[in-house]
């Protein structure tokens, strides 16, 4: 029989066992997604899922376990997202191709769910330390993707080769999950768009006229 | 509205209205990621999401029309080509870095995501040597010899 172990309690999972757990971890990411992590309870979870109780107590001890599993998911959908979005991106223009898919998804909410990774962070950094620090590593990640972005726009010369492209990162993540946010409370889109196209002229700024 | 919303406002309304130049704002800044960066703060607690949306979108409007207010003069003394409306832009974009530099500083539980997101927003506002820019020498002859 095939078996994985489960990445969080180290028990090994049958086949089915591993569909179960994904099932979920899946109807909870969404619920969260939707509704934040405070207003998602366990049996809401057990509802949209369609396991029983037992079954959710079987592959994780509690909420705190089950939001970790989540952000994980979220982390890797997110990641996945944006390495296909900004793997490739050379020039201001590619840059601003990639704000306009994000937007784009926000906009068909009227921005109300906001960035799921952001909304996780907002949520669980303050309580749950072994959370925080995955949030912090694929906050890592995410910002790596575009300081590579910025390394090939200085190897093109579009960006001088002293910027400082870490911190530029790190500032262009921070407009955009503050961007997400301030939709998430006008219930429009506008603000955000606002904040990355500031940020992103604050880039082009620095190209090397 | 919630007391910390009320709070906020009122002390920015002050920390804001003494704004004149870039150095006042340089200052502003220092005290607001101190405000941010203090769980207890009622900065903090306002930029936790939640609570009536409603409550929190106006006061977000209000603390980003004292941000524009602040910043027209400065925009002016720096000589800068900006309109009313890229002061209004700029508000949104601080705004923006308020809230998504203070996430990220949390996550990271450093102060320094929150300094990069406000150097983003404010740098082309601030003089070099109050900014402590993310970059140098843009203009520079290193820069110009990558072309």
């Amino acid at each position: 029989m095939t078996t994985s172990a489960d990445p969080l309690n180290g028990k090994r999972l049958t086949a089915r066992g591993v569909k179960t757990r994904a099932r979920i971890v899946t109807a909870a990411a969404d619920l969260m997604y939707v509704r934040g992590v405070a207003a998602t309870t366990l049996d809401d979870v057990v509802a949209a899922s369609g396991v029983s109780k037992s079954q959710l107590y079987h592959h994780f001890s509690g909420k705190d376990m089950l939001v970790r599993a989540v952000i994980d998911l979220t982390g890797e959908r997110v990641i996945q997202r944006e390495r296909d979005a900004l793997g490739h991106v050379s020039t201001i223009a590619g840059l601003k191709r990639w704000r306009d898919q994000l937007v784009h998804n926000n906009a068909l909410r009227h921005g109300a769910y906001g960035c799921a990774l952001g909304s996780l962070a907002s949520a669980v950094s303050d309580h749950d330390d072994v959370a925080r620090l995955a949030l912090e590593q694929l906050f890592a990640e995410w910002q790596g993707l575009l300081v590579d972005v910025f390394r090939r726009l200085q190897q093109t010369g579009v960006l001088p080769a002293d910027a400082a492209i870490e911190p530029l990162a790190t500032g262009l993540m921070g407009a955009l999950q503050g961007g997400y946010m301030l939709a998430q409370t006008a219930r429009d889109v506008t603000p955000m768009v606002t904040s990355i196209d500031m940020a992103l002229k604050h880039i082009e700024n620095l190209s090397v006229a | 509205m919630k007391a910390h919303f009320a709070q906020v406002l009122a002390r920015e309304t002050t920390s804001l209205g003494a704004v004149t130049d870039a150095a006042d704002l340089a200052h502003w800044r220092r005290g607001l990621i101190e405000e941010l960066m203090t769980p207890r703060s009622p900065y903090a607690k306002a930029l936790r999401q939640g609570g009536d949306t409603r409550d929190r979108a106006v006061f977000l409007d209000q603390w980003r029309d004292l941000i524009a207010v602040a910043l027209a003069p400065v925009v002016e003394s720096g000589g800068g080509a900006d309109d009313g409306a890229d002061v209004q832009r700029t508000a949104v974009l601080i705004l923006a870095a308020v809230h998504g530099g203070s996430i990220l500083s949390r996550v990271a539980k450093d102060a320094q995501p929150l300094n990069a997101a406000l150097d983003v927003a404010l740098g082309p506002l601030l003089a070099p040597a109050d900014a402590a820019p993310a970059w140098t020498g843009a203009n520079g002859p290193l820069g110009n010899m990558e072309l």
